[in-house]
């Protein structure tokens, strides 16, 4: 593995007004420039995570250690808090709630502003922010007028131009339709692999999940798969088991490998499954 | 059991202002009776406005909605009872949740149609089982339940109405897999039991191609396409083309007649694709 970035252990959470934890002994490593996807049913304890990485909650028991600092420290100050934000920046669920300026440009200026940044730094950091997600056509557009996909990418050159280290996407693209989840997915694609941001994302779709390097499976607050796209959508049945599932061209796979046809090697995207099926009949053919 | 019309229905957004939109332009569609239909289209391409046009949110500025036949804006006045026959569940409703017990909140709607509190009673029940929610909830607070179980609650106020339609815009945005496939067969038991009409809004092709018989799609506020399921799948890359996805079983099928391959392209399910794909084994 990488470097380590994040680093987990033995975390903990539980809400105050709740008997049981939400998060119970949770100990993981996440790796600089790692593309993690997280899944899980609701209530199996994702957004807490999220939340306790970016010190909106703090844990009942346990350690974070971001790129090897102890942020659950009590010697944290605020100061400490703010630089911690500032490297790991988190893109939530509803589109509307995250914009606050009248101009796209003031949105995403809005981070910098507040860390006191020289004004021609901050023009270049935006106009830089804007563009790595296609949005730098629509700088002087008010934001209340773009669509859903636009709006998220707005919220991610917002904390781009913050130069984080990582950021944390909670399920950025359920509100969004096909069009816009597509742009999202595009723009923490290429942050990953051109920027190396380390991406932790939390989503209910599997086919996103199907792009990240790897995916943790929470259940019940604790890790209860940790792999390769590839080895996690293996384990259809246990998915199902705890309320997931697998995309729906791995499912023709593994049915047809029921059936006894040999398909082998990885079908996680529509072209690893075109692919096997392909070879698989040329072979048929072949020996037929 | 009810079939709402649309007759050349043309709306404005912001009608007689510098910022008028015309959001739906000479509709004419159908909306079969008994069957569950599935409405499809990208944001902006004027579905929302369509679905308010059903149960008279908002009215046309050209052109008429009929139930049965009967125009619902023949007496503007008695509006309110189609707002009780055609049953509209917003996108999120588990946001208009506001009393103190699920059991009131389900109530609500029926209440305010001025039935008696044993109709009431039983309407609840009745309702509540349909959407899925253990009557052991019905005495809690709505804010108490998760995400899923308000979505129930919500859907459920609505059901205890009784309406010959009933309209879903987006049921199951938010909820992870098994509440996705809950929900939906939650309410395929409801079309199944009431024979009622249904209408459901959706981003997801696969679970629209899982769940409807009857699909319209629309694009820049027109009808781009109606017809029975296999009709409108056999079209799936025509529905690329405006920047609708497919569901993926369907992407895949393309791929593999793009290279040559015997198999249909109008495949939208995973049954559907091992039937084809077996097939092609045993030639």
């Amino acid at each position: 593995m990488k470097d380590v970035y994040i680093k987990t252990e033995h975390l903990s959470y539980q809400y105050e007004e709740s008997n049981f934890p939400v998060l119970r002994d949770l100990s993981v490593e996440i790796g600089k420039g790692e593309f993690v996807a997280v899944l899980g049913h609701n209530g199996s304890g994702k957004s807490t995570f999220a939340k306790l990485l970016n010190m909106i909650l703090t844990p009942s028991s346990g350690k974070i250690l971001v790129a090897g600092k102890d942020i659950t420290d009590d010697s944290m100050t605020d100061e400490d808090i703010l630089a911690l934000r500032k490297t790991m920046g988190m893109v939530f669920q509803n589109p509307d709630n995250q914009l606050v300026a009248t101009i796209v440009e003031d949105d995403v200026a809005f981070g910098p502003e507040n860390l006191g940044i020289p004004s021609e730094e901050i023009r270049r950091r935006v106009d830089t922010a804007l563009a790595e997600v296609g949005m730098l056509e629509y700088a002087k557009h008010e934001p209340h007028r773009l669509s859903g996909g636009q709006k998220q990418r707005v919220a991610i050159a917002g904390i781009m131009a913050m130069q984080p280290q990582c950021i944390i996407f909670d399920e950025s693209t359920a509100m969004l339709d096909p069009v816009g989840r597509k742009e999202v997915m595009d723009s923490i694609i290429r942050l990953n692999r051109e920027k190396e941001i380390t991406i932790i994302m939390i989503t209910h779709y599997m086919e996103e999940a199907a792009c990240a390097d790897r995916i943790l499976v929470l259940n019940d607050g604790s890790i209860l798969m940790d792999g390769t796209p590839s080895e996690i959508f293996e384990q259809e049945d246990a998915l199902r088991v705890c309320g997931l599932n697998v995309p729906q061209c791995t499912e023709l796979i593994h049915r047809l490998r029921h059936q006894g046809i040999e398909l082998k090697g990885d079908c996680v995207s529509v072209e690893q499954c075109a692919e096997l099926l392909i070879e698989s009949l040329n072979k048929e053919e072949k020996n037929g | 059991m009810a079939e709402i019309k649309l007759e050349n229905v043309t709306y404005y957004h912001g009608k007689d202002t510098p910022y008028e939109i015309k959001a739906l332009d000479r509709i004419n569609v159908t909306i079969p009776h008994g069957m569950v239909t599935g409405l499809i289209g990208h944001t902006g391409s004027g579905k929302s406005t369509l679905v308010q046009m059903l149960n008279g949110i908002l009215r046309p500025d050209e052109g008429s909605v009929l139930i049965d036949g009967t125009d619902i804006w023949e007496k503007p006045k008695r509006i309110r009872d189609i707002r009780f026959r055609v049953g509209l569940a917003m996108q999120y409703p588990e946001y208009q949740l506001f009393e103190e017990t699920v059991a009131k909140d389900i109530a609500f709607g029926p209440k305010n149609m001025g039935l008696s509190e044993l109709e009431i009673e039983e309407r609840v029940k009745e309702a509540a089982s349909f959407a899925g929610l253990e009557p052991q909830l019905l005495e809690k607070s709505p804010f108490d339940l998760s995400g899923g179980q308000k979505r129930r609650a919500a859907i459920a106020g609505i059901i205890a109405m009784r309406p010959e339609v009933l309209v879903l815009d987006e049921p199951a945005a938010g909820l992870d897999p098994k509440g996705r496939e809950d929900i939906f067969s939650n309410i395929l038991e409801y079309h199944q039991a009431s024979r009622n009409t249904v209408v459901i809004v959706s981003h997801s092709m696969e679970d629209m191609a899982k769940y409807c018989d009857h699909l319209i799609v629309m694009n820049e506020g027109a009808v781009w396409m109606q017809g029975d399921r296999d009709y409108i799948f056999s079209r799936s890359d025509q529905l690329t083309r405006i920047g609708l996805d497919i569901p993926q079983i369907t992407k895949l099928m393309l791929k593999l007649k793009a290279h040559g391959l015997d198999v249909d392209g109008g495949v939208y399910t995973v049954e559907q694709a091992i039937e084809h794909v077996l097939k092609l084994y045993k030639k």
